[in-house]
């Protein structure tokens, strides 16, 4: 009992920071119509960031997401009109394309720039854990989690109570319709996006004091961003959230009962089970 | 008359190419030629699927893979690789027919995703059994037995020469099997399906069916892309043989070159291939940085290809002929 309560514990914990990525995508995918397959080496370069900071500045990764939030949304908002701008209502097949291709040039660039050593951020409360009903739990990813929730809310706040999140649900919802309201949809559009990045970038650094630090890590958290995103339906942000709760726990579950080593196949396989049961995803409704 | 002409230039190209190995005697630009060989027969391979029938695979590394680790892992127990080579491809066709009746019921994106779990999930198995795959730390791949017909002695496969006849040989077949595609009824039916599934349904065309031909078709020739190149390169892992990489790789062929056209994916795995060995030098590990950037650029550019490129080229040349 004990055994499931800590797998569900924990998966829950690392199913914030999938939660947070997916709904980047989700709010990007809702405002452009374009799946981002870089949204991972965003996350990528949101680590590098903290440790830059962390390793030059001492400064405490989660403190620096006062810095990272920012960069990472001026350089979505800067992608967004350089590159994806051009691409409004060309094939899907080659937005996607696209996106990739900016994502091996991130996450090459980054090894360019770092190599590919593994980095660590190596706090003094990395390792550390506290007990909680009789179950470990790690104190960064609890940390992080709390941090997660809080900008989940305040997304969520912005989304649905300022004109300018109104603006982006518009644009989400009919973009046409959204253009002859007066909304300035290009640069919803490149607001979106630069959210989306800056919810990346979040993830990044707050996964930061746990996870290891290298150019290819971002490749395995677009995948399971769209997991993510499918399963609680494209474009829909609180899908996402869910979404990203359960992908944690079955990790964790799947971690725990099969093998730490197939967890990832379990996660793939309730993707196609999923997508081919309910394609709509969990919340949404089918197309 | 002209299509005969057109014939007999292919041909000549054809034979022009299989003299190489007879004057040139160093083995880095036979390298080189294999590597261009081995990527105009993976995007040609990919085409039929992602370039006639628009379904975007991006896991194809799964048959590519599979057609690989299939004649590697048999030649380890003593089968000869002309067997493997064949059981690949009926090993990847049947895996295409698994992942085809269930992910080619997705639409566009969807369809993308999905195939990438496919090769994902397959590329995490093959580093998991470990017994047969031995994971991670990959496969050394043993001597060919040397190839006898009627007991009289052929090659022993050592040195680039086999090889690259090997991979002109593939390449010309894939790339012939395109052309036949486009001419015949299965290849309308595809571009039909490209354009608009509903109509091409609307019609009469029954798209589970045509799709998942062309899927078979295409990954029992990736799998032969596969297997030569893991005989060839002599080494494989998981990471390599059905990482993502692979399935990019074909893609960003067909895209460069043209899609759904003949000699788009000849065009696009030239420029690819000669790009790649060039950055490789001088990028090293992180050469996939410039064919990041060749992607983007690709798709803002040309976003039909070298072929749409002269075909442009051709009508400003005859309207300027007319004027």
């Amino acid at each position: 009992m004990i055994r499931l309560l800590q797998a569900v514990l924990g998966g829950l914990l690392t199913g914030g920071v999938y939660a947070l990525i997916g709904a980047g995508l989700s709010l990007i995918f809702g405002v452009l119509r374009v799946i981002n397959f870089a949204q991972g080496e965003l996350v990528m370069l949101g680590m590098y960031l903290a440790w830059l900071l962390f390793t030059f500045l001492h400064l405490d990764p989660f403190l620096s997401l006062v810095v990272v939030m920012p960069v990472l949304w001026m350089l979505g908002w800067v992608l967004e009109a350089v590159l994806l701008d051009r691409m409004h209502g060309a094939l899907p097949q080659n937005q996607i394309l696209l996106t990739m291709g900016l994502g091996l040039v991130l996450s090459n660039g980054a090894m360019l720039a770092f190599t590919s050593d593994y980095r660590l951020v190596s706090t003094t409360y990395s390792s550390s854990s506290f007990m909680l009903a009789g179950v470990a739990l790690s104190q960064p990813l609890a940390v992080s989690f709390l941090l997660t929730a809080t900008i989940a809310t305040a997304l969520w706040f912005f989304l649905a109570r300022t004109d300018t999140g109104m603006a982006i649900r518009a644009t989400a919802q009919d973009r046409d319709a959204a253009q002859l309201m007066g909304i300035d949809v290009r640069r919803v559009s490149r607001l979106a996006f630069g959210i989306g990045a800056a919810l990346a970038g979040a993830a990044g650094a707050l996964v930061a004091p746990t996870y290891y630090i290298f150019p290819q890590v971002g490749g395995s958290f677009t995948l399971k961003a769209f997991v993510v995103v499918v399963l609680g339906g494209l474009g829909s942000v609180v899908g996402a959230m869910l979404g990203g709760l359960i992908i944690g726990i079955t990790e964790s579950l799947s971690a725990t009962y099969i093998s730490t080593e197939l967890k990832d196949v379990c996660v793939y396989s309730l993707f196609l089970i999923v997508l081919l049961a309910k394609p709509g995803g969990l919340l949404g409704k089918a197309e | 008359m002209k299509r005969a002409v057109v014939a007999a230039s292919i041909a000549a190209g054809v034979l022009l190419v299989a003299l190489l190995p007879v004057f040139v005697k160093s083995d880095y630009p036979l390298g080189v030629m294999i590597g261009v060989l081995l990527a105009v027969s993976l995007g040609a391979a990919w085409n039929i699927i992602g370039g006639f029938a628009g379904q975007y695979s991006l896991g194809h590394s799964a048959y590519f893979g599979v057609g690989a680790y299939t004649i590697v892992v048999l030649l380890g127990r003593g089968i000869a690789p002309w067997w493997g080579a064949l059981l690949g491809s009926i090993l990847a066709s049947a895996v295409a027919l698994l992942i085809g009746s269930i992910c080619l019921r997705l639409r566009g994106a969807y369809f993308v995703l999905a195939s990438i779990a496919v090769a994902e999930i397959l590329r995490l198995l093959a580093l998991w059994a470990k017994s047969l795959t031995n994971g991670a730390e990959g496969i050394l791949v043993g001597e060919f037995p040397p190839f006898t017909i009627f007991g009289h002695f052929v090659t022993d496969f050592t040195g680039k020469p086999p090889f690259f006849y090997m991979a002109l040989g593939l390449a010309v077949f894939c790339v012939a099997t395109n052309g036949v595609i486009k001419r015949t009824k299965l290849g309308y039916y595809l571009q039909a399906i490209r354009e608009d599934q509903d109509a091409a349904w609307s019609l009469g065309i029954p798209l589970a069916l045509y799709k998942n031909a062309a899927l078979l078709i295409s990954a029992a020739l990736a799998a032969q892309a596969g297997a030569l190149t893991a005989t060839y390169v002599a080494f494989m892992d998981p990471n390599a043989m059905l990482g993502l990489d692979v399935s990019v790789r074909a893609v960003l062929v067909c895209i460069l070159g043209g899609l759904g056209t003949v000699w788009g994916p000849v065009a696009g795995a030239i420029v690819f291939a000669l790009l790649d060995e060039a950055l490789l030098r001088y990028l090293t590990q992180s050469h996939l940085f410039g064919l990041g950037m060749l992607l983007i650029l690709a798709i803002l550019f040309l976003p039909d290809g070298l072929a749409g490129l002269a075909a442009r080229l051709r009508v400003k040349a005859r309207a300027k002929a007319r004027a």
